[in-house]
């Protein structure tokens, strides 16, 4: 790679330039990718990578991409999505990312609203996806796919592939060798290069815009938080769409040279994990509760002999972990108890989840319950949370050491300031501020006008520091009296029960009680009332089983018991369908939409809150093609005592 | 995968078959001589199965012949003609429910494996060669029909639609020359039809092979087949494409119903 060593000096204020100079530095000696396909972990190293990214870039650049012209992706997570990122802002083209569960709709809207001109699609399901409407947008150039099955008999003139693509790139730099540098090089600091969407949870998605300098400055902001190094593993586990998985994977892991780990498939992830044993891994707050409820069902259904041992261990483990959240040391009968816990029982765990090696685990995109990040430290997995926004990441986390205090957010981030307003809103401000919101000066005036980022959730800074979100400004709910209650976090409480999937906490101002809409976790379900010898057909039906209800009622007292009198949840349905985002009850990123669901639901609302026992529901289900279906259902109204 | 099959003959030639006084099939015939999805329809009972169990050799014809290129397989034991390359599925399952998927897709390479059963009993090297040439085969069908999460999944455990994806890959594996598909998608959701509906079409397009397919489903008949056989009461009533078929009146009387 002798070619490229004159660029190791450069000055490093763009991911592309960062990619240039690992490809200087390692090339062919170390390692960048690993990939899973058909079975086998595949290899590639910084130059393997580069060349991609320079063929690709190349090649687009041929097809007629201009400076500024933005380029959409939508696949799941393979070196490919990565490549066509570095690629296209090397050659000044901003990336932007699309859910792969997006509906049509969904993805045109903001193909439409960036005016993206390229759209990266991964396979025939996301090509036929965006032939949906491609044609309806006269700024669509090329689509191009890098899956080829199912993809030999369409002729569509969008579309062409990545090797197509990468074919024509090397055309152009055999008539231009230094083609691709050039390019990178024009790049300054300023220049636009991604727009990460927001998840749409108070209406529609907004585009933020990040310059190479903010995204170079909120990878450096993570850093701070886990200072990572060349050496380590990373799972690329949650969509690149998606600021968390941008400042972690793509440009931190860039900036530090780590291994980053593709999954097979989405639905591999976990036995990836396993096979991988990375030492850093990124998850939302809802992967981590679901990583923690399987192992907990899986205790429900294990033999009495490891029932035992870890009936035993986990009170140690849980005791061990408060006495750290305290800032206390656990006496030495107690750290020999752990030892002993940990080798026989928490090592075994964490090995089946593949986090032996794991040296921090963070949990981002929306707040964790507590109850989950206090069992992961009982059982030794180092663990902290991380707050960030698309327009900004990361404003606090929990510094790696930091014993975590599982109720806060921990530490403002080393390079961010966070200030708090009389109305408890947070304001964050950094370097990896983003500019605006495309197209909408409005919002972007409202957002950052001041400098500041104002967030739109409430919380505050404790005295040691640590920052305790509450939930959205907007969010925070009273019930008659003036009482307010954080939905949220207790909804957060109530979904580490094994038998809870997801659950909305409501109340009002004209309510008297706090009450909730539960919908059961259905596999776990399943599997209890399969144990007990309890027949059911459906969903719908195991839903509305007395027993279901009185766990779900149980874990709900539980709960109650650590809440303020005003604050416990009264009374409770199970709904007799899971939230969807296909339904539009959730986003993309599994928050709840809360005014949605309280407008979709609002008469069962109401009966929960009259006297009734029962209620009378017909549901409307939007199935993956599309279609609707009417389903009638009594759903039973359970007072808490 | 790509495998071209063209000049490919089946000939079912007046197929008489009966169980006791039961007659099965009346003197069925027909013939496949390019890469085509034919479906064959008909009420319950009509004979279908009966059909591809004697190609595939599990039934004996009493009377008729049915030719394979230029082998006349109706007397040939059912491994011998899947070793000429006809493949199956069933619609009951029949896998090893107690193997992973992978040890099951394994298994069916068999009939493509060199090495004999001392070289694979000791795992000589050129074992050990072997069994990794099979497994990219393998590992190719299960990226194709999209089962990398269930890969080391004891078959038993796993759902009926998944399991139906497993016998298909099972058929493939065997890299056949025809396949035969006996109700692909009885039982399943809308979902699942879908994808195995896709499955089809791209099997049909990568290997370029003729295809049998039985399937209750006239939605998905109509849409996948390019020819289709109608059969009453063991006797062929109609032979075309869907819609001459869908306007046959013969057809609509025996099983689509008088309109």
């Amino acid at each position: 790679m002798g070619k490229l060593d004159k660029y190791t000096a450069t000055e490093l204020d763009s991911l592309p330039k960062w990619l240039r100079h690992n490809a200087a530095k390692y090339g062919n000696n170390k390692v960048a990718m690993y990939y899973k396909h058909k079975g086998i972990w595949k290899s590639y190293t910084w130059q393997d990578c580069y060349q991609h990214c320079k063929y690709f870039g190349l090649g687009l650049l041929k097809l007629g991409l201009n400076r500024g012209d933005k380029v959409a992706v939508i696949g799941d997570n393979d070196p490919n999505w990565y490549w066509a990122e570095y690629a296209v802002q090397a050659i000044g083209g901003i990336i932007l990312g699309i859910f792969v569960d997006a509906l049509p709709a969904e993805a045109k809207f903001i193909i439409e609203n960036s005016e993206s001109t390229y759209i990266i699609a991964k396979d025939q399901e996301q090509v036929d996806k965006v032939l949906n409407f491609a044609h309806q947008l006269p700024q669509v150039n090329k689509i191009v796919y890098w899956e080829h099955i199912g993809m030999w008999n369409y002729e569509d003139p969008l579309l062409i592939s990545w090797e197509e693509v990468e074919e024509l790139g090397k055309q152009s730099e055999q008539a231009n060798p230094d083609l691709f540098e050039t390019n990178i090089d024009m790049a300054n600091e300023n220049d636009y290069a991604a727009f990460l969407y927001t998840s749409g949870t108070g209406g529609l998605p907004k585009g933020a815009i990040h310059t190479h300098k903010t995204i170079i400055a909120c990878g450096k902001s993570v850093q701070s938080i886990f200072p990572w190094s060349n050496t380590d593993n990373y799972v690329s586990a949650y969509s690149p769409g998606y600021i968390a998985e941008q400042m972690i994977g793509v440009s931190g892991g860039l900036m530090v040279a780590a291994h980053i780990n593709f999954p097979e498939k989405p639905d591999t992830l976990n036995e990836n994990i396993r096979e991988v044993a990375p030492e850093f891994l990124m998850f939302t707050g809802r992967m981590w509760e679901s990583l923690a409820s399987m192992v907990i069902s899986g205790m429900l259904n294990t033999t009495k002999l490891k029932k035992v041992f870890y009936d035993f261990a986990l009170p140690i483990g849980y005791k061990k972990a408060d006495l750290e959240l305290m800032g206390k040391k656990p006496n030495l009968l107690l750290r020999i108890l752990y030892l002993i816990a940990h080798s026989v029982v928490f090592h075994q765990i964490k090995d089946r989840l593949g986090l032996v090696h794991l040296r921090y685990g963070v949990s981002a995109g929306a707040p964790l319950s507590p109850d989950c990040l206090r069992f992961f430290r009982a059982i030794g997995v180092p663990m902290g949370q991380a707050l960030g926004f698309s327009e900004l990441i990361a404003a606090s986390g929990h510094l790696i050491g930091d014993p975590p205090d599982s109720e806060t957010l921990g530490r403002v981030a080393p390079m961010c300031e966070v200030r708090i307003t009389d109305t408890n809103e947070i304001l964050v401000r950094s370097d990896g501020l983003f500019i605006g919101y495309y197209k909408d000066p409005e919002a972007t005036n409202k957002a950052r006008g001041d400098g500041w980022f104002h967030s739109g959730d409430a919380g505050t800074v404790n005295e040691r520091g640590q920052l305790v979100f509450w939930d959205r400004v907007t969010d925070l709910l009273e019930i008659r009296g003036g009482f307010k209650f954080p939905p949220q976090y207790i909804e957060g409480k109530l979904k580490f029960s094994p038998y809870i999937l997801d659950v909305m906490v409501i109340g009002g101002s004209d309510r008297d009680f706090v009450a909730a809409i539960i919908t059961i976790d259905f596999d776990v379900c399943c599997s209890w009332a399969e144990t007990h010898r309890i027949a059911y057909t459906t969903f719908n039906e195991l839903s509305q089983k007395q027993q279901i209800i009185d766990l779900v009622s149980n874990d709900i007292k539980r709960v109650n018991r650590v809440l303020s009198i005003e604050q416990r949840v009264k009374r409770f349905i199970n709904l007799n369908k899971s939230f969807d985002a296909d339904d539009a009850e959730l986003t993309r990123t599994r928050k709840l939409r809360r005014k949605y669901i309280v407008e979709k639901y609002s008469k069962i609302i109401d009966a929960i809150y009259s006297s009734q026992g029962e209620y009378v529901m017909d549901t409307s289900v939007t199935y993956a093609d599309g279609s609707n279906k009417e389903v009638r259902t009594n759903i039973k109204i359970t007072d808490v005592d | 995968m790509t495998k071209d099959a063209r000049g490919i003959r089946l000939e079912v030639d007046s197929l008489f078959l009966s169980f006791g006084g039961v007659q099965a099939l009346k003197g069925i015939g027909f013939e496949i001589n390019r890469p085509e999805i034919l479906a064959i329809i008909g009420p319950n009972g009509a004979g279908k199965t009966c059909i591809l169990n004697c190609i595939s050799g599990f039934y004996r014809p009493q009377k008729g012949k049915i030719l394979f290129g230029t082998d006349i397989i109706n007397k040939l034991a059912p491994h011998k003609i899947a070793k000429l390359g006809i493949a199956r599925t069933f619609q009951g399952i029949t896998l090893y429910t107690g193997l992973t998927l992978l040890d099951n897709l394994m298994a069916a390479r068999h009939i493509h494996m060199k090495q004999n059963f001392l070289a694979g009993g000791i795992y000589f090297k050129w074992a050990q060669d072997e069994e990794i040439r099979q497994r990219v085969v393998v590992e190719d069908i299960i990226d194709f029909l999209e089962m990398e999460a269930i890969r080391n999944s004891i078959v038993g455990t796993l759902s009926y639609g998944q399991r139906k994806r497993v016998d298909l890959g099972r058929a493939l594996a065997l890299e056949p020359k025809i396949l035969l598909l006996d109700e692909p998608m009885a039982g399943m959701n809308l979902d699942e039809k879908e994808d195995i509906a896709r499955f089809i079409i791209d099997i049909f397009e990568v290997r370029k092979i003729p295809i049998i397919l039985i399937e209750h489903d006239m939605g998905v008949v109509m849409d996948l087949a390019d020819r289709i056989i109608v059969i009453d009461f063991g006797k062929k009533i109609a032979d075309g494409a869907p819609k001459e078929i869908r306007t046959n009146p013969d057809v609509i009387k025996a099983y689509l119903g008088k309109e």
